[in-house]
């Protein structure tokens, strides 16, 4: 098998992983305001500690790079919103729901699948070291994925997606993972310099993300202390996780 | 910096911290009575710097010990949790402007001097990684102790207090700082093995107070994705600033 689609396939097992995400809410029962609250304060933690990981990386690479990426993250969700928000509420459809909570969803998908782009790349460069740990990272980088999948059924599954769509969605927002991957891979040292741009933007995103929708959501829905507690333990063991894979 | 006494250092930028806490009656004594979106700014502008810190310090102790650094982070954050429930302002909101009941007074100002008390924790840690660095950290937090001394000056200057003891008063729950900064300094300069532990209790003590303190009313206060920009751009700034440790 050519190195080519041997990076692809592994860079699409690693995007079906994102899917194993949707399982933990089989487990959830009723949807209540509480579960909301709890569920954001979730995706609220997964994200800010997945952002965590990529400064420090993208920082590894070039600190201003990293934080030029940021600001672009940021400008793109701003640019996503004010689109959205063009809409009226009855326009605005997805799924059963519609009007903000339809925005919302709509707006998490967008913001999870532009950050596997610049996930893509950064698998596509580490595989352009030689395909010997391929399995090793391939394997690392799926289980980092299933995180995300969580995050975005996190805010799905409230709003009355199936289980079974969560997973969907959760995987296609992680399907640009192998389509950066294999140019990245092909042309490492065109792509290099771009990668703490890309980290930056994704985290960028994913922290605006959590602090104009997650958050503020729910602070509304739950007791602030129990969003804070679940939030801060989510971060520390997202980075944890990171750390040990 | 005084030379051959890092202890010195310490108690100077720690002390320093605390001082600008005054500055934060400045606002009121120009402008009167602050506008609600200004008090919401200025929790923001207070906790990004705060999450900025937070990461540098999380960043470390993923260095030095990271199975260390997540018990202490839950250590940290059940710490916070215990000092609130045990004094009674578990889900207190420090920014009920015009609550004038005499519990109110003194559970802010006291909510206030726990929250200085971690500050200085983090920066007894921050100073024991390297001087520069946690000059850097200590400078970080002395900028933060403005907003936060905004906000405790509009309560209490709503309550009668003067602008001059109001500003005193916001120096004075900031002084713990000092004190654990140096006895942090002290303690684990001589237990060096602790020092992992205790960068993960500052980054889970500042993470839950960002998330239970600042965040929360900032997004009644000011419009979600302002709270959002000024957040991530002070937090931002301590990322492009500090010094690398």
């Amino acid at each position: 098998m050519s190195d080519v689609l041997l990076v692809f396939l592994y860079a699409l097992a690693t995007a079906l992983a994102t899917g194993l995400g949707a399982l933990p809410f089989l487990f959830v029962g009723e949807i209540s305001d509480r579960v909301l609250a709890n569920s954001h304060a979730l995706a609220a933690g997964l994200m800010l500690g997945a952002s965590f990981g990529l400064v420090s990386e993208g920082t590894a690479h070039g600190r201003m790079e990293t934080l030029g990426g940021t600001v672009l993250g940021v400008l793109f969700i701003l640019v996503a919103q004010t689109l959205l928000e063009d809409y009226d509420e009855e326009e605005l459809v997805f799924g059963a729901a519609r009007g903000e909570s339809a925005r919302k969803m709509l707006l998490m998908l967008v913001v999870m699948t532009v950050h596997s782009f610049s996930e893509g790349v950064a698998v596509g460069v580490s595989f352009g070291g030689g395909v010997t740990l391929a399995t090793v990272i391939t394997v690392a980088i799926a289980v980092h994925n299933i995180p995300e999948g969580v995050a975005i059924s996190a805010v799905m599954r409230p709003r009355g997606v199936s289980v079974a769509k969560c997973a969907g969605w959760s995987v296609v927002s992680s399907l640009p993972q192998p389509l950066m991957a294999v140019p990245a891979f092909l042309f490492v040292e065109a792509f290099r310099p771009a990668l703490p741009w890309g980290l930056g933007f994704a985290a960028g995103a994913m922290i605006f993300m959590v602090l104009v929708e997650l958050l503020p959501e729910a602070f509304d829905e739950g007791r602030r202390a129990s969003v804070a507690t679940l939030t801060t333990v989510t971060i520390v063991a997202m980075v944890l996780f990171q750390r040990f894979l | 910096m005084p030379n051959g006494e890092p202890v010195l250092t310490v108690l100077l930028y720690a002390s320093l911290a605390a001082l600008t806490a005054s500055l934060g009656a400045v606002p009121h004594a120009i402008r009167g009575r602050l506008a609600l979106p200004v008090l919401g700014w200025a929790n923001a502008l207070a906790a990004g710097l705060m999450l900025g810190v937070a990461y540098s310090l999380m960043s470390l102790s993923a260095d030095e010990g990271m199975v260390q650094g997540a018990v202490g982070a839950l250590v940290g954050l059940g710490t916070v949790r215990l000092t609130h429930a045990g004094t009674g302002t578990e889900d207190l909101d420090l920014n009920r402007i015009g609550e004038l009941s005499p519990a109110y007074g003194y559970q802010v100002v006291l909510v206030n001097t726990l929250h200085a008390a971690y500050e200085g924790v983090a920066i007894g840690a921050a100073m024991l990684v390297s001087l520069p660095f946690g000059i850097s950290m200590a400078l970080a937090l002395a900028v933060h102790n403005i907003p936060e001394g905004m906000v405790l000056t509009a309560i209490l200057a709503e309550r009668g207090v003067r602008l001059p003891h109001a500003a005193i008063l916001a120096v004075a729950t900031n002084l713990n700082q000092a004190l654990l900064a140096v006895a942090t300094f002290s303690v684990v300069g001589v237990v060096p093995w602790l020092l992992p532990g205790v960068l993960g209790f500052s980054v889970g003590a500042l993470l839950y107070l960002v998330l239970v303190e600042l965040l929360p009313e900032s997004y009644h206060q000011a419009g979600r994705t302002s709270i959002a920009v000024v957040t991530l751009v002070a937090m931002a700034m301590v990322v492009a600033l500090g010094v690398a440790p």
